[in-house]
């Protein structure tokens, strides 16, 4: 597969059609969408962790981490109605246009990885970014050692993508746990912060690498729970986000530190993140 | 080397004028403020004007500019998009060689990165550049300090040096020598190389002391910046000075931030604009739903002196963002002009 070969669309955006819109959790939807160019819908490529700029016509573009896997995956993206142009696209219905720019940004790390452990944490709709990259690994399973997720919510109503959890449960060598704040009934699964269930865990240390995304809260104390455990800062991975308008590095918005996020980033290492000096 | 008489001015501009937009420094008719700005006729402009109150910088990248048109039918669900590309020629007739710095930096930044940003590149494909060097320093002045002036080295299509009777006019392209061919211009002569060498000489010697004895110090405050020492108490002082105006980027010729917003018209077109904007803006890096990761005004505020001087910004421009124009200095309300943040620096390092 031609990962590297794509050259991203730049300035003018792609015009996509949305062909199925599914509710995720409150104010978060799916959105389904194809190239309308067969030659742009045949050869559009992304590594995971990338994002898109998303345009919707008449309000604006935002920027969006991509939750699809770059091999054999439907292409969506996962919206939560935040702000003006989010709120626009909720609007929309299946058969109406949007407008695509990128893939823009430096992805998860995939072949550098081979052979190791995976440990994604995720929070709340942070498992958007992270499940580009899990679905990818399984998709490649053999090629890596334990590969396991560890994903939290407020309530079980508040966990994405429950069908690809129904999925992830029955995979086998795949060890996955989710846990929601408070009990609820016929919750049969853990209960507690995420960090606290990192901590209580038996993870791996040696040649493990951990993709952690989530609110900023859930974020710093994972990472700590997870160096107490022994990982090491350049092996934790997260992804961030910024204010971005152009996403080739020119307007600026997403300046931090001495790294642009959409060029330098979205992915950094938490050993950089503690670097740039700005909060996350 | 040629030599243009300075009769010869109003020639060179009848022939810019057939192929470009010209634009030049201007003395605005109420202020008294020299402008760069179009010049619609030869007598309009003045070469030996003051260093204008803002720099050549929005010829290529305009304040506002309509970078895409696009029309969606809901109904029939159908999208046209279109680039818009009304670009005419230009010219940049008489910049100082601190502006012409500053449009090297955004060349570099805007074409040299991992993207090139092809909506500069249209404006700036289609640009002929005569420098003009700086004889006599204006107050404000310290390209001295920063290396890129009085007189322009590289990037000009032709660059001009007053000698009182006219002009030494040197070529920087081919589209320089096919003017200066067509315009019959005779060499200057032997003399010519040293004649400049001494006005350029003269004109160094004649800036202000203090820009002179602020040389090291910029690079001292360089190295503190991409160091990180400048203590938080610095940005501090200096975040409690700043207006958040956003002047210090609109007068900055190399600052190149923009925004991008969609704008609906009646019409049911929505154009895509692209804007100035400035990291001393508090919504700057506001996202949707309120979080802002940079709050504080001196943690935008060092951002800025972060992007002009330190080593990791240096390496995209190939130099210091900061080109010695004294601009900012003379704009900022706040007194906080890159050779004032300097001095703080300064003192943080001296103890005064």
């Amino acid at each position: 597969m031609s990962v590297s070969t794509m050259v991203p669309i730049v300035t003018v955006p792609e015009v996509a059609t949305i062909v199925d819109i599914r509710d995720e959790i409150a104010e978060v939807k799916t959105f389904y969408f194809v190239f309308d160019n067969p030659e742009i819908e045949r050869s559009f490529r992304v590594r995971s962790g990338q994002f898109i700029m998303c345009t919707v016509f008449g309000a604006g573009e935002f920027a969006v981490s991509l939750p699809f896997s770059p091999e054999n995956d439907r292409r969506h993206i996962s919206v939560r109605k935040v702000g003006k142009v989010t709120a626009a696209l909720h609007e929309l219905q299946p058969g109406d246009k949007i407008g695509i720019r990128g893939p823009f940004g430096n992805g998860f790390p995939f072949e550098e990885i081979k052979g190791q452990n995976i440990i994604y944490v995720a929070g709340g709709i942070g498992l958007i970014p992270l499940r580009s990259s899990i679905v990818h690994v399984l998709q490649h399973r053999s090629e890596f050692g334990r590969v396991i997720l560890v994903y939290g919510a407020r309530s079980s109503r508040d966990l994405m993508y429950k069908e690809s959890i129904q999925e992830w449960k029955a995979t086998e060598n795949f060890e996955t746990y989710f846990t929601i704040d408070r009990p609820e009934p016929g919750w049969s699964g853990e209960v507690g912060f995420v960090n606290q269930l990192v901590a209580r865990l038996e993870l791996p240390v040696e040649k493990t690498v951990a993709f952690v995304c989530g609110p900023p809260v859930m974020f710093n104390s994972v990472i700590k729970e997870l160096k107490a455990k022994g990982i090491k800062e350049q092996n934790i991975y997260s992804t961030l986000e910024r204010h971005m308008k152009c996403g080739i590095g020119k307007c600026q918005h997403c300046a931090i530190g001495r790294t642009l996020v959409c060029v330098d980033g979205p992915v950094y290492t938490y050993k950089q993140i503690k670097t740039l000096g700005e909060q996350i | 080397m040629y030599f243009l008489e300075k009769a010869k001015l109003p020639q060179l501009f009848e022939l810019l004028k057939r192929d470009y937009e010209i634009y030049g420094p201007v003395q605005d008719e109420v202020s008294g403020e020299v402008i760069f700005d179009r010049v619609p006729e030869s007598s309009g402009f003045d070469l030996e004007a003051p260093i204008p109150y803002n720099p050549p910088k929005f010829v290529l990248f305009p304040h506002f500019e309509e970078i895409l048109k696009y029309r969606y039918e809901r109904q029939t669900k159908r999208v046209a998009i279109e680039r818009i590309n009304l670009l005419q020629p230009k010219v940049l007739l008489g910049l100082r060689s601190c502006d012409l710095t500053g449009i090297l930096c955004l060349d570099r930044f805007f074409l040299g990165q991992e993207f090139v940003d092809e909506v500069y590149l249209e404006h700036r494909k289609k640009l002929f550049i005569i420098s003009n060097t700086c004889v006599r320093p204006f107050p404000q002045c310290f390209c001295v300090c920063t290396d890129s002036g009085p007189s322009a080295r590289e990037g000009f299509d032709l660059n001009l040096t007053y000698t009182g009777p006219g002009y030494l006019v040197e070529v920087g392209s081919k589209k320089g020598q096919k003017l200066v061919e067509e315009m019959i211009l005779p060499e200057a002569g032997l003399e010519a190389s040293r004649l400049k060498k001494r006005i350029i000489d003269d004109s160094v010697l004649s800036f202000d002391r203090v820009a002179l004895e602020n040389k090291a110090w910029i690079s001292r405050a360089t190295n503190r910046l991409t160091t990180g020492f400048v203590r938080p108490e610095v940005w501090e002082y200096i975040g409690h000075q700043c207006f958040e105006c956003g002047a210090c980027a609109f007068v900055c010729p190399t600052c190149s931030c923009f925004n991008i917003e969609d704008v609906n018209f009646r019409t049911g077109d929505t154009y895509r604009v692209r804007t100035w904007d400035s990291c001393s803006f508090e919504g700057y890096t506001k996202m949707a739903g309120d979080h802002n990761p940079r709050k504080p005004v001196e943690d935008r505020r060092n951002k800025r002196f972060f992007c002009k001087l330190s080593y990791s910004q240096s390496k995209k421009y190939l130099r210091p963002g900061c080109v010695g124009c004294g601009r900012c200095a003379r704009v900022c309300p706040g007194d906080i002009g890159l050779p004032n943040v300097v001095t703080y620096i300064r003192r943080e390092i001296t103890g005064d």
